[in-house]
């Protein structure tokens, strides 16, 4: 077996989960032996617990679209539409040096970077629909 | 291609074939295959003296989990030992998060849990089936060993180092209360805000 190319793309958990879909992959375990493998179906619920769940193709466009500004790699923005960040916490998880990248601004003058954050982060909540609430109550 | 399959339509008959080759299955330096993405060409169809199944020349995309250094991910702790934590996403089980790429200050407890000490003093566990976000910090393709020893771990052909060192890492417990508070204070980067 020959490699032709090692990587030919990244996909998001998203676009992972949508093939898995088609392909025919369901939540009941018995009804999706038929059509995909026991392991697949095994990366198609745990990829159905996690913020990719409920996107659209339309959501991460207009994610894409409205984060240009923000000058992020392909590995941040993988980040970010896979575990979609509601905090400054996870973003600053998410996006490698944060802090440093969004201190200063194109031309290069000092801006307040948690401003910046918190700006970055409305993106997020509007462009990305919020995972649906975990079946177990959160206890305080 | 072997002669039972030669009954179905050809497609068909190649994919389950791959399959059967790649599926969960670790390929060294490209990861974990997961499913077979696409066929794009199918060549041949030639039979070799001797044998009594075709052999084409497929040109075809897998699906591998191969998580770059630097993505996040979220899994849950299956162990603890004195070396680190292991953690497992459902279908892939070898993730181990050692001592020295934990938050700083945290320490092995008393009954063999690790455990993260605030600066409010707060003692944080991590615990068995906590979730917890970790960034992968390398992915590593040992060779097959030639003979083990008895007591030895099974052999992991693909093994994750995860670190949980930074803000927004650990458990999403530690995290998730966060949110509420997150505009009221004024954090600076790299420093870690909990509870």
């Amino acid at each position: 077996m020959k490699i032709e190319k090692a990587n030919a793309g990244v996909l998001t958990n998203f676009e992972v989960l949508d093939f898995l879909r088609s392909r025919g992959a369901k939540t009941d375990p018995m009804g999706c032996l038929g059509a995909v493998t026991a392991s697949e179906c095994k990366v198609y619920e745990y990829l159905l617990k996690t913020p990719a769940c409920n996107q659209t193709r339309e959501s991460v466009f207009e994610f894409v679209k409205r984060s240009e500004g923000f000058r992020l790699a392909d590995a941040d923005k993988l980040n970010v539409i896979n575990w979609r960040p509601s905090s400054a916490a996870d973003a600053y998880a998410m996006i490698e040096e944060c802090g440093r990248r969004f201190s200063r601004d194109e031309r290069g003058d000092v801006r307040d970077e948690d401003e910046w954050v918190q700006e970055f982060l409305e993106i997020v909540k509007e462009a990305l629909p919020p995972p649906p609430p975990k079946a177990e109550a959160v206890q305080e | 291609m072997p002669p039972h399959l030669l009954s179905r339509p050809l497609p068909d008959a190649i994919k389950t074939e791959l399959e059967r080759l790649f599926l969960d299955k670790v390929i060294a330096n490209l990861g974990l295959c997961v499913s077979v993405y696409d066929i794009r060409s199918i060549e041949g169809g030639s039979i070799h003296p001797g044998e009594g199944c075709s052999t084409y020349k497929v040109s075809f995309r897998l699906l591998m989990f191969k998580p770059f250094n630097g993505e996040v991910l979220v899994g849950r702790i299956i162990g603890y030992d004195d070396k680190g934590l292991q953690v497992s996403l459902d279908f892939f089980s070898d993730i181990s998060i050692p001592g020295h790429l934990m938050q700083f200050g945290t320490v092995r407890g008393p009954d063999g849990r690790w455990m993260l000490k605030t600066e409010d003093g707060d003692e944080l566990y991590l615990d068995l089936d906590d979730e917890i976000r970790f960034l992968v910090s390398s992915t590593k393709y040992p060779p097959i060993p030639i003979d083990q020893k008895e007591d030895d771990p099974p052999f992991a052909p693909m093994q994750i180092v995860g670190s949980i060192k930074g803000d927004g890492l650990g458990l999403l417990a530690w995290w998730a209360a966060d949110e509420e508070e997150g505009r009221r204070r004024q954090s600076k980067s790299n420093s870690i805000v909990l509870l």
